[in-house]
């Protein structure tokens, strides 16, 4: 019931944010919070339901973002129709990619996914007749415009794109909430807690887990094509590793293997830096020193730690009335 | 041909051993306490910025900064594993991780802060250019190897050799059992952390006096260090140092051959490979 009630809150705040808020910056801030936490939702399906790091996530934003752009500019489809694409594109990828390093584990999938990231990045630098290298790819189209009658929605404004991504993320955390809440997420959390006993059990481990790269690939490739139709511009600099490694600290901030989670720490690496930015010079080494302490004093993230001080409390407030 | 193969092999190990010394320091620290020390990128080239700033601002010379720049190295290393990894050492391994990430972005962003954004190249007086049956071999390029050589082959010697090596040693097989040995398994990793930093910054001075130290190269050059450990085998010192000469070389190759845009993802295409046909590396780990 309070669940319910907490949700239909931050979505209703949520609806309301643009209405309020009409700073350009700060609606800016808003959407690429956004797409990030579906990128982060993404990275926890994978690192914190099944327990594999992959530090490719950035790399799979970038095959979304570069295939949807270059579907719309290169191709002619509508813009809608790339954005379909492009994250089904991505999970192509992600197939090639998963299914021989998901062979390994722990630290050797890591730094394999790391490497793939390098190599897709460096093949966006290079591949200029594609991707026009460093320099990148300029006047990217906007969706086209939808028209209900009473209202049009034209995509190149800020606050219409600000709802197709809040609309967006919606549709995807109903849907991670479903598979989490599946047997397939059941399977997924068995294969984090214990994977030779799952196998034992008679379950075709390597489907599962490849399912859960690839869908956490395919989110990423979704938020790239929202990122790309929203700036207008991309070139390869935000699809380094850097962005994967920013994925898998929103992922562990907010709490590995919760819903919330990635809600909080997604908005959070993409909001931090921001609010450092006060202390322009310090602020990546500010940033670096939060990580530390957080990973150090908050283990298992905000929101778990967050939840169990609630928990104290609630349990302590009639104690204390009591006494 | 045959003389551009050899040019190739050459250079190729020069790399390599530069790329041996980031790796050696990444696989003792991964087999004593299984962390991926990502920073350890950004340690190398703190050490580039420190000797050039030792040579240029205080004129000492590059030899005593050198040294210099090892033990201040080696300090930090104590530092980073006091402070940052020892309070995560029974946390799960993605801890110790993020960990890593956080120190990188602070060490980079403080050699911006302390050194600037210039690209930066240490000066040596090691201008001369021999030709060995046409393999053209520059001085300085002849000492990088002899220096990385002597540092591997030290490094060696104090694990294999040493009273304080033989700890290390019986950590890494066996932690519990060295504990009940008597082994302070906390001196042990301080050791490990200050040994495995005065090798990196090492690394970075020699890659600052063939190349350059600048802001961002230290990411590229952990993930080699990280490429290497993988095809020798993590936790193999002999790995360490054969991945790197294979990983230099196959670069070298790679450059001048197919493409020099694309040298990078054809090394990482090796690794996977060997990490996908033979997991355990090329050598495959004996008794470190």
């Amino acid at each position: 019931m309070w669940r319910v009630l907490a949700i239909a809150v931050l979505v209703a705040a949520a609806i309301i944010f643009p209405l309020i808020v009409t700073v350009n910056y700060f609606l800016h801030l808003a959407i690429l919070a956004l797409i990030f936490v579906m990128v982060a939702q993404g990275a926890n399906i994978i690192q914190g339901y099944t327990g594999y790091v992959s530090i490719a996530q950035g790399a799979f934003m970038g095959i979304g973002a570069y295939s949807s752009a270059l579907l719309s500019m290169r191709l002619g489809l509508p813009v809608w129709v790339s954005m379909v694409v492009a994250p089904i594109i991505t999970a192509v990828a992600a197939v090639v990619a998963g299914y021989p390093s998901l062979r390994v584990k722990g630290h050797y999938f890591a730094i394999v996914t790391l490497a793939m990231n390098m190599v897709v990045f460096i093949v966006l630098v290079n591949w200029i007749s594609l991707t026009k290298g460093e320099p990148g790819l300029p006047s990217i189209p906007s969706p086209e415009p939808i028209n209900l009658g009473f209202v049009e929605f034209a995509f190149e404004k800020r606050r219409p794109y600000y709802y197709l991504t809040l609309t967006m993320l919606l549709a995807v955390m109903t849907i991670v909430t479903l598979i989490v809440r599946s047997r397939i997420g059941q399977v997924l959390q068995a294969i984090r807690q214990n994977e030779v006993f799952a196998e034992a059990a008679g379950i075709a481990c390597w489907k599962y887990k490849l399912f859960a790269f690839v869908f956490s690939a395919s989110l990423a490739g979704l938020a790239g094509a929202l990122y790309a139709h929203y700036m207008g511009f991309i070139n390869p600099t935000p699809f380094s590793a850097d962005a994967s490694l920013n994925a898998i600290l929103a992922v562990i901030l907010g709490g590995s293997g919760t819903l919330t989670g990635p809600l909080v720490g997604g908005a959070l690496t993409v909001l931090l830096p921001e609010v450092l930015r006060v202390a322009e010079v310090y602020r990546l080494i500010a940033y670096g020193l939060i990580l530390i302490l957080a990973v150090i004093f908050l283990p298992r993230g905000l929101v778990p730690a967050i939840a169990s001080l609630a928990a104290r409390l609630r349990r302590s407030k009639p104690e204390g009335g009591a006494a | 041909m045959i003389i551009d193969f050899l040019q190739q092999i050459f250079n190729g190990l020069v790399v390599g051993s530069i790329y041996t010394l980031i790796a050696l320091g990444l696989t003792t620290i991964f087999g004593i306490l299984g962390i991926a020390h990502f920073a350890h990128g950004s340690v190398a080239m703190f050490g580039g910025y420190l000797v050039f700033f030792l040579i240029s601002a205080l004129g000492i010379g590059l030899l005593p900064s050198f040294v210099l720049a090892m033990m201040c190295g080696a300090l930090l290393g104590v530092v980073l594993e006091r402070v940052a990894y020892y309070p995560v050492r029974n946390a799960p391994p993605i801890n110790s991780f993020i960990i890593a990430l956080g120190l990188t972005l602070i060490i980079e962003k403080a050699n911006l802060l302390a050194f600037g954004v210039d690209q930066v190249i240490i000066p040596t007086p090691f201008g001369r250019v021999f030709s060995v049956g046409g393999v053209t071999m520059p001085e300085l390029r002849i000492y990088v190897l002899l220096t990385a050589a002597v540092l591997v082959g030290g490094m060696t010697l104090l694990i294999q050799r040493t009273w304080i090596g033989k700890a290390v040693r019986a950590v890494a097989q066996n932690r519990p059992a060295a504990v009940l040995m008597g082994i302070n398994v906390n001196s042990v990793s301080m050791f490990v952390f200050a040994l495995s930093s005065a090798l990196g910054v090492a690394a970075g001075v020699l890659i600052g006096a063939l190349f350059a130290v600048a802001p961002g190269v230290s990411e590229g050059l952990v993930v080699k260090g990280f490429a290497v450990l993988i095809l020798g085998g993590l936790g193999s010192i002999p790995g360490a140092i054969v991945g790197g000469m294979v990983l230099g070389v196959t670069e070298a190759f790679s450059a001048a051959f197919i493409s020099s845009g694309y040298k990078d993802v054809i090394s990482f295409l090796l690794m996977i490979a060997v990490l996908l046909v033979r997991p355990e590396g090329l050598m495959r780990g004996k008794a470190q």
